[in-house]
């Protein structure tokens, strides 16, 4: 400890230069299958039917993806091809003329982002703390957790949204000033996930509120959800994936 | 006939009147009747006040001569003109505001009396201050203690009521007793009871008879002014009594404590020791300090009042004792600004703490509740009330630029003064006091926060809220009027200062203007002071306004020796003006700016998303003093855990039971164990009634025998 000055000049800065640079390191994000070929047993396989038939060839619905693993290590028919990317947020269908283009910067550079637990498991939290950790560190970008709607540009929900949470978020969207964004992170916020529309919790957060970019993954990797508020604020291009259903080209399979 | 003896006779035909028409006129239109007939009593008051004040001048009137005694006779000079005003300015405002707020007593309790001794309180709260011999002022004095009781337990049906107004009278009665005796030493010395020779034979006296002197005023008088030890009946008696009876009691008869204290120890017997003004400044600010930590605990607002009052009073003396030791060790330059700090405060005192009882009186009156903790959400309701309780807040929290600040700031930078005194031990006492002080006005700050903000923001509390509406004209107008005299005080001090030295300056011997007010806009008067000092102030814009603004600069500040030349300045008028100037920039660059694309979007308020935010969720009185409450608790609630210890059954041979105790620390510390003796000493003498009529007929005998040895 005595020397952690000197440690800590020594070592340099570690955190990544994501929306400059590519990450290229191991391990900072699992992945997500890549739709196509015509092995439609696949499609049995899948936990949480995000697989599809469609017109001989599997399709894949990123919105209910948890990424198991199953498909890419099927071990009867050949499997999916498997994406080491991270860039995987996208507008939302929904979305319209409201969001903002890539290159037309909205916020300025600063953003401040209100965060909202509509019931989730804890996994995609625990990703979007990582970003306030010193590898990843939103704050050289300029982004910042809030605690109060008030001050808040960017609503960022995760979970399936609960019964119990669905006015509270309401609220909090209501009690935002305008311009503001709506981003919903991971499966669950999207179509409900693995909890699946129930007595308990709807079915995402485009039930409750107008959703403007959305993030799948199950829980997305932090560079995937800082894209995400990247792209809610037009720093970023979105990944088309959800327009396209196919992920873009340059991605490489890994197994 | 003078023309200040016509004005004293038509003030006191006014009050008679004012009684005979209660008497006369029905319940109902009696209130009308006490506005009118008070509000032109106290208005000549005032006129007679000023007539005595501004000038500097003094009235005697001879009554007549009694065999034996001498002469008995009215005077009125400018120190009791000062309260006059005062109490004439707090009697003003209570008396318009009776018209509306007696209404709630129609039929329940009579109006006729009411009126009659209000009125007899006024006229006897005058004639204390006219009184010019030791007789006339110890009767009036006990006629304005009886009357005020009176009217403590106007709503006599009530224990509590009963019981703070017979505590009231029991300690007031105690403390006429101490101040009789130590007018009666002066008398003795003087051998008169006129007051202007008992101020010239005062010298003669030894010192351990001036300490019975001081002791005996300073603790007699000081009863009435609620001071430590003896303020306990204060905070009872002052909440139980109708709001405009409240307003009187904190802005009107304290005052007459310190008047009382004033009248011995400045102007019979101007005090040449510095044990009496060490003794005032340390039971001054411990006052202030005990005053300000229950206020801030109280949730009654009439309540809290009252412990502010003590407060104030702490304030006071503080500025009393500190002026007491500056004028035994021959510094009367300072000795003057210490008065004049204290008597701005007694001023500034009188008009928030009317304000605010009237304040709290209108909410009584229309919300039906005084606690804190239960109101809430009032600003809508009663705007004009809210606004002016506002006002009284920050004047009594000292925040420029209202009048509490002048006369704190001035109290505080006279205790600094202290390090010309080249005495460790004074200096030492002198900064404690300053930080108790210090802590007083931070504590203000919390408890009126408190009580404003637990009154008039936030959500109502309690059931009836939407069936309150805001105090008729005549409640909210002297309200608004009492505002306004605070703000005036609080940017005119180079104005009010001059008065108050007129009244001051025959009692210390040294012009207080001189030392505060450097009068730079009257060049003949300028010409006294050193050319570069003029010319270094004129830079600083202290003769702004020279020739518009009659009389004294703007700037009120304390000149020192060559080597040190400006020892402390303010100006809140200034500090007015910048401010007033501030907001309409902010107001205009914001009103320049907003655009149709800025526009205001009212939204409801962010409650952290709950389902529906109730009442009870949101901060009360109880947890924001909490804190405070917390930090002084061994003071605020001396506890004393009693275990009473009793067999109860063969197997549970003792059950303990613990009950604390919680008490106001100066029950807990003194009236406890005097009561316990008080007890223990009828006990004893009940003894003697052992029902045998042998002992009787001894007893019979040895006092006769004792007289007749006797003489």
């Amino acid at each position: 400890m005595r020397g952690w000055v000197f440690t800590g000049l020594k070592t340099g800065i570690k955190s990544t230069r994501y929306p400059e640079e590519e990450e290229k390191r191991p391990g900072v994000s699992p992945g997500l299958p890549i739709a196509g070929g015509n092995s439609l047993g696949l499609v049995d396989i899948c936990p949480t039917n995000a697989l599809l038939a469609s017109n001989g060839q599997v399709a894949l619905e990123y919105g209910r993806c948890v990424h198991c693993f199953r498909c890419a290590r099927a071990a009867k028919s050949a499997p999916l091809d498997w994406s080491s990317g991270y860039e995987w947020a996208d507008l939302s269908a929904k979305a319209g003329e409201t969001a903002v283009e890539f290159g037309q910067n909205g916020f300025g550079r600063s953003l401040h982002v209100l965060v909202v637990d509509a019931g989730d498991c804890g996994a995609c939290l625990s990703e979007i703390a990582q970003l306030n950790g010193p590898y990843y560190n939103m704050h050289r970008l300029g982004i910042f957790i809030t605690p109060t709607p008030r001050f808040a540009d960017v609503l960022l929900v995760v979970g399936p949204v609960t019964e119990h949470m669905r006015e509270p978020l309401r609220k909090a969207y209501a009690a935002m000033p305008t311009p503001k964004r709506v981003v919903a992170i991971g499966v669950c916020a999207l179509s409900g996930g693995v909890f699946v529309p129930s007595f308990a919790s709807g079915s995402g957060v485009a039930d409750v509120l107008p959703v403007d970019v959305v993030v799948p993954g199950c829980p997305p990797p932090p560079l995937a959800v800082l894209h995400g508020l990247l792209v809610a604020v037009g720093r970023k291009p979105p990944s088309r994936m959800f327009v396209s259903q196919r992920p873009v080209e340059e991605r490489t399979p890994v197994l | 006939m003078s023309l200040e003896g016509a004005l004293l006779v038509l003030f006191l035909a006014w009050c008679s009147l004012g009684a005979l028409l209660a008497v006369l006129l029905s319940e109902r239109r009696n209130p009308t009747a006490l506005a009118w007939t008070g509000s032109l009593a106290a208005v000549t008051a005032l006129c007679l006040g000023g007539r005595i004040l501004l000038p500097g001048s003094e009235i005697q009137i001879p009554l007549w001569t009694l065999p034996g005694l001498g002469n008995l006779r009215l005077s009125l000079n400018p120190l009791g003109a000062l309260f006059l005003c005062s109490a004439a300015t707090v009697y003003l405002a209570a008396s318009v505001f009776s018209a509306g707020y007696l209404g709630r007593y129609l039929g329940h309790y009579s109006l006729r009396s009411f009126s009659v001794l209000y009125h007899g309180l006024f006229a006897s709260v005058v004639l204390v201050f006219v009184a010019g011999d030791v007789l006339s002022f110890l009767l009036i004095w006990e006629v304005m203690a009886i009357l005020s009781f009176l009217l403590v337990n106007y709503e006599h049906d009530k224990a509590e009521n009963t019981s703070a107004a017979w505590l009231m009278l029991a300690m007031s009665e105690a403390g006429t007793l101490a101040a009789a005796i130590a007018l009666l030493i002066l008398a003795k010395n003087a051998g008169s009871l006129d007051f202007s020779l008992l101020a010239a034979e005062g010298a003669r006296l030894l010192p351990g008879m001036r300490w019975a002197v001081f002791l005996l005023s300073f603790f007699g008088f000081g009863v009435k002014a609620g001071l430590v030890p003896f303020s306990v009946w204060l905070p009872r008696a002052h909440p139980v009594a109708p709001a405009n009876v409240s307003a009187i009691l904190s802005g009107v008869i304290l005052n007459l404590g310190i008047y009382g204290i004033v009248l011995v120890n400045m102007k019979f017997l101007p005090v040449t020791l510095l044990g009496p003004g060490m003794l005032a400044l340390i039971v001054g600010s411990i006052t202030a300090l005990v005053g300000i930590l229950y206020a801030t605990a109280e949730n009654d607002m009439k309540t809290m009042l009252a412990h502010s009052s003590i407060e104030n009073m702490g304030i006071i003396v503080s500025g009393l004792g500190a002026g007491f030791v500056f004028l035994a060790s021959n510094h009367p330059a300072f000795a003057a600004i210490a008065f004049v700090a204290a008597f701005y405060h007694m001023l500034n005192h009188s008009a928030y703490k009317a304000l605010l009882f009237l304040g709290a009186g209108t909410v009584d009156s229309r919300a039906g509740t005084r606690n804190m903790d239960r109101l809430g959400g009032l600003i809508k309701a009663m705007p004009w009330t809210a606004l002016s309780f506002l006002v009284g807040a920050l004047a009594i929290s000292a925040l420029p630029p209202f009048n509490g600040f002048v006369s704190e700031w001035l109290t505080l930078q006279s205790l600094l003064r202290s390090v010309e005194l080249h005495s460790a031990a004074i200096g030492s006492v002198f900064a404690f006091c300053g930080a108790i002080l210090a802590l007083t006005a931070g504590l203000a700050i919390t408890c009126f926060v408190k009580a404003f903000a637990m009154s008039f923001l936030g959500m109502p509390r309690w059931k009836e809220a939407g069936r309150v509406f805001e105090g008729s004209r005549s409640m909210t107008t002297p309200m608004a009027g009492l505002a306004f005299l605070c703000l005036f005080l609080g940017i005119t001090p180079t104005y009010v200062i001059p008065a108050l030295d007129k009244a001051l300056a025959p009692l210390t011997g040294a012009s207080a203007v001189q030392a505060l007010v450097p009068p730079f806009l009257r060049s003949s008067a300028s010409a006294q002071l050193p050319a570069g000092f003029v010319s270094e102030f004129h830079d600083l814009g202290a003769q702004v306004g020279k020739g518009y603004l009659p009389g004294n600069g703007l700037v009120v500040l304390h000149r020192g020796a060559e080597r040190n030349p400006v020892v402390f300045a303010m100006s809140t008028s200034y500090t007015f003006l910048v401010l007033v100037l501030l907001l309409a920039i902010v107001f205009l660059a914001t009103r320049l700016w907003t655009t149709p694309s800025h526009t205001v979007v009212r939204k409801p308020r962010w409650d952290g998303g709950i389902a529906r935010l109730l009442p009870i969720m949101t901060y009360s009185a109880t947890g924001f003093s909490s804190p405070v409450s917390v930090i002084f608790d061994a003071l605020l609630h001396p506890r004393r855990v009693e275990d009473a210890r009793e067999t109860v059954h063969e197997h549970f041979r003792t059950a303990i039971k613990r009950r604390p105790e919680r008490a106001h620390i100066l029950d807990w510390a003194i009236f406890r164990h005097l009561a316990a003796a008080a007890d223990a000493i009828a006990n004893l003498c009940a003894r003697m009634h052992n029902g045998r009529l042998n002992a009787y007929v001894a007893y019979v005998l040895i006092a006769l025998v004792g007289v007749l040895l006797l003489s």
